[in-house]
């Protein structure tokens, strides 16, 4: 059988997780022996995303109300393709705070998932909630937590010795809480602690302010090498108010840096392989966390290279969807 | 569907929640079958109200149900009244250590079979139909995480003041939570067990024991959960019709205690900040007007003349937005406590005598 191809539709191409775990998917040589993989860029929100030439198509498009039209116009033009949505944004917790009505974001998001065959949910916890809170159909559910090339990060030398050197890694933005992490971070006693902070985004100018007169906090800008941010921290710190998965734990965890992460939707998970959860919302409890990991405890907590950083369960998943919407096709032929 | 002996029960309570040695569950007697709901019962020495709440309970119209008293460490004859109400197979007690109101909630959480948990301070009242209205309610909107009903209150003796609790009861969003906390008060709501599971959480010192109220708060630590469901998870908050519950306000004790209820609702609000910073910026001193608002009608009730103008002017100096939202409510505070600060207390109750009496024949004509 010839290997089917496999599009995946593309609205951010913007610096971030997403671009990321895109990348691995049509780079890994393991995923290419079982289909071609190939990226298109449609505009965000347009009404028409045009004809797609495939066997299978991949959306990690965001859902709104503006782009539902566009979604529709997929699935009526692709009526016997299998469509798969990958849901990268939205969470629990991500509702909880940002949506005001909350039964007409509920209705467009089943809505907008009914077009699908199968939405992949990108965590554990995300897939359950999706579930529970009925948005997307029982079977058609998939959980593929979200990976990247992790070899690099399973190269890092594990850093060794008390952690003095805690590292935050992401958009300077108010989805990652670094405004908490600041605040507790300067109540924290210790000279040579220090903080590097990695990204750039709109919160850049609010979160210097507040660091401002704390010379331990670094504000590195963004990185082009995560591997190397990585390498020049001790541990990772993640007080994200959502997170569908929380990419940066994983790498953490793979290169053996311990991870304090906020015990918020995707960051369970990491929470069960191996990262210190924190109840999210509270200042102190923040500081007395980062005081406990720098204070020497930490070192005593972190797992070892998690099994799930290791395991191709990623391509294996993948790979299992992608066979599992060839056989109808396969008996339609 | 997981059947559990009483021997079970009292594994379940040592070892799953870590409740620890120093708490005893005391199964009544035997049940094979678990409850559809359990309703927690909170008991601080609560000598000479206990009877009257559990009786309450006992005579709920919705009958699949566990009552699970927890003795909060009481040094009077509350565990005596509740032993001698262990006969009915629907009542267990615990027994701990004192660690106050959300501890004791905690522990009645940990231990409860219930699908459905309520909870009913000991020294309040259920009405008859309490329980089946949001017994149904939870069983039709599989979203609601929180039912709650309006309460009348009630003084020392069981009387009806004639004064209630009224809130507002859908599209209930968080900054409603924040400014007139709909739930009104700790006996008013019933919760479904997921909706609990998603706010509880472990803390370092204490791995085995799961918070769902936090147990650093002695005061404010009702609207804290509730308001941490609302910003942490997407289960809905929603009323049901009906003044289901009798709230007891205690008489006395207000001067001393609105400095520290005051102080606990500012804690509240810088631990919640976090979670979303700009949520509070912007309704901060609104909510706080309406707390000391609040504040400042419990104080008119009591005639305590100088600590009412003290609270509503800082109500107003905090916001005067509640004389927008709330006109009428806010003007009859504002003038109840002028009234009282200039004519006293009895003028005041004459005043509130002919405003309720003309209210009657209002609503008769």
């Amino acid at each position: 059988m010839n290997r089917p191809h496999i599009v995946h539709l593309i609205d951010d191409v913007t610096a971030g997780g997403v671009m990321r775990v895109l990348q691995h998917l049509t780079s890994s040589p393991e995923l290419a022996r079982t289909a071609r993989h190939s990226v298109r860029q449609v505009k965000k929100g347009a009404l028409s995303l045009g004809r797609v030439d495939a066997d299978i198509i991949v959306s990690h498009l965001s859902i709104s109300w503006r782009s539902l039209p566009g979604l529709i116009g997929l699935r009526a033009m692709h009526p016997h393709l299998s469509l798969v949505h990958v849901e990268h944004s939205y969470t629990q917790a991500f509702s909880s705070l940002n949506v005001k009505n909350k039964t007409r974001f509920y209705t467009l998001l089943s809505g907008a998932y009914a077009l699908f065959d199968r939405v992949v949910a990108v965590s554990h916890t995300q897939g359950r909630w999706l579930k529970d809170r009925n948005l997307v159909d029982e079977f058609a559910v998939r959980v593929i937590p979200s990976s990247v090339d992790l070899s690099a990060f399973l190269a890092l030398p594990p850093a060794s010795g008390r952690v003095r050197v805690l590292g935050a890694i992401g958009r300077l933005d108010h989805q990652k809480g670094f405004d908490t992490l600041i605040k507790a971070f300067v109540t924290c006693g210790g000279t040579d602690l220090r903080l590097k902070i990695f990204g750039d985004g709109p919160e850049r100018d609010n979160l210097r302010a507040m660091a401002a007169g704390d010379t331990r906090i670094q504000f590195m800008g963004y990185s082009m090498d995560p591997v190397a941010a990585m390498a020049s921290v001790d541990a990772i710190v993640m007080p994200s108010r959502w997170e569908a998965y929380g990419l940066v734990a994983l790498e953490a965890r793979a290169a053996g840096r311990p991870v304090l992460v906020a015990n918020v939707d995707g960051l369970n998970d990491h929470i069960a392989n191996g990262a210190i959860g924190v109840n999210g919302e509270s200042v102190t409890l923040w500081a007395r966390a980062i005081a406990a990991l720098t204070g020497g405890q930490g070192r005593r907590q972190i797992a070892q290279p998690a099994q799930d950083c290791r395991e191709n369960s990623f391509h294996d998943a993948w790979a299992e969807l992608i066979s599992e919407l060839q056989v109808p096709l396969a008996k339609a032929s | 569907m997981l059947l559990r002996t009483e021997k079970q029960v009292d594994d379940f309570a040592v070892d799953d929640t870590g409740l620890g040695q120093s708490v005893s569950v005391i199964p009544c007697s035997s049940r094979s079958k678990m409850p559809k709901a359990t309703i927690v019962v909170p008991a601080f020495c609560v000598e000479s109200t206990l009877a009257e709440t559990l009786e309450a309970l006992l005579a709920q119209t919705f009958t699949d149900f566990e009552i699970v008293i927890v003795d909060d460490g009481s040094r009077d004859r509350t565990v005596e009244i509740a032993r001698s109400f262990c006969s009915d197979p629907r009542i267990r007690l615990v027994s701990q250590p004192n660690r106050g109101l959300a501890g004791a909630r905690n522990t009645g959480i940990a231990v409860a079979q219930g699908e459905y948990i309520g909870f009913c301070d000991a020294d309040d009242i259920w009405e008859a139909g309490k329980l089946a209205a949001h017994v149904a309610h939870l069983d039709q909107n599989p979203f609601v995480g929180l039912s709650f009903s309006g309460s009348a209150l009630i003084d020392d003796a069981g009387n009806m003041t004639g004064q209630a609790q009224r809130p507002r009861l859908r599209n209930i969003k968080a900054s409603h939570i924040f400014k007139r906390n709909p739930v009104g008060n700790g006996s008013a709501a019933v919760m479904r067990r997921e909706a609990l599971n998603s706010i509880g959480y472990r803390r370092a010192s204490e791995i085995n024991r799961t918070w769902y109220f936090d147990e650093t708060f002695r005061q404010s630590e009702d609207i804290e959960c509730w308001l941490r469901l609302a910003l942490t998870t997407d289960w809905e908050i929603e009323g049901v019709s009906g003044l289901l519950t009798r709230y007891r306000i205690n008489s006395g004790g207000l001067s001393a205690g609105t400095d520290r209820q005051l102080a606990a609702w500012e804690r509240m609000v810088e631990k919640l900040t976090p979670l979303e910073p700009a949520f509070f910026a912007k309704l901060t001193p609104l909510a706080r007007a309406y707390q000391l608002r609040y504040l400042g009608r419990r104080a008119i009730s009591e005639f305590e003349a100088d600590r009412a103008v003290d609270l509503v002017r800082r109500s107003i100096a905090s916001s005067a937005r509640p004389f927008l939202e709330e006109p009428v409510k806010s003007t009859t505070t504002l003038a109840a406590a002028y009234v009282l600060a200039l004519f006293g207390g009895r003028v005041l109750r004459v005043a509130r005598f002919a405003v309720s009496r003309s209210a009657e024949k209002f609503r008769k004509i």
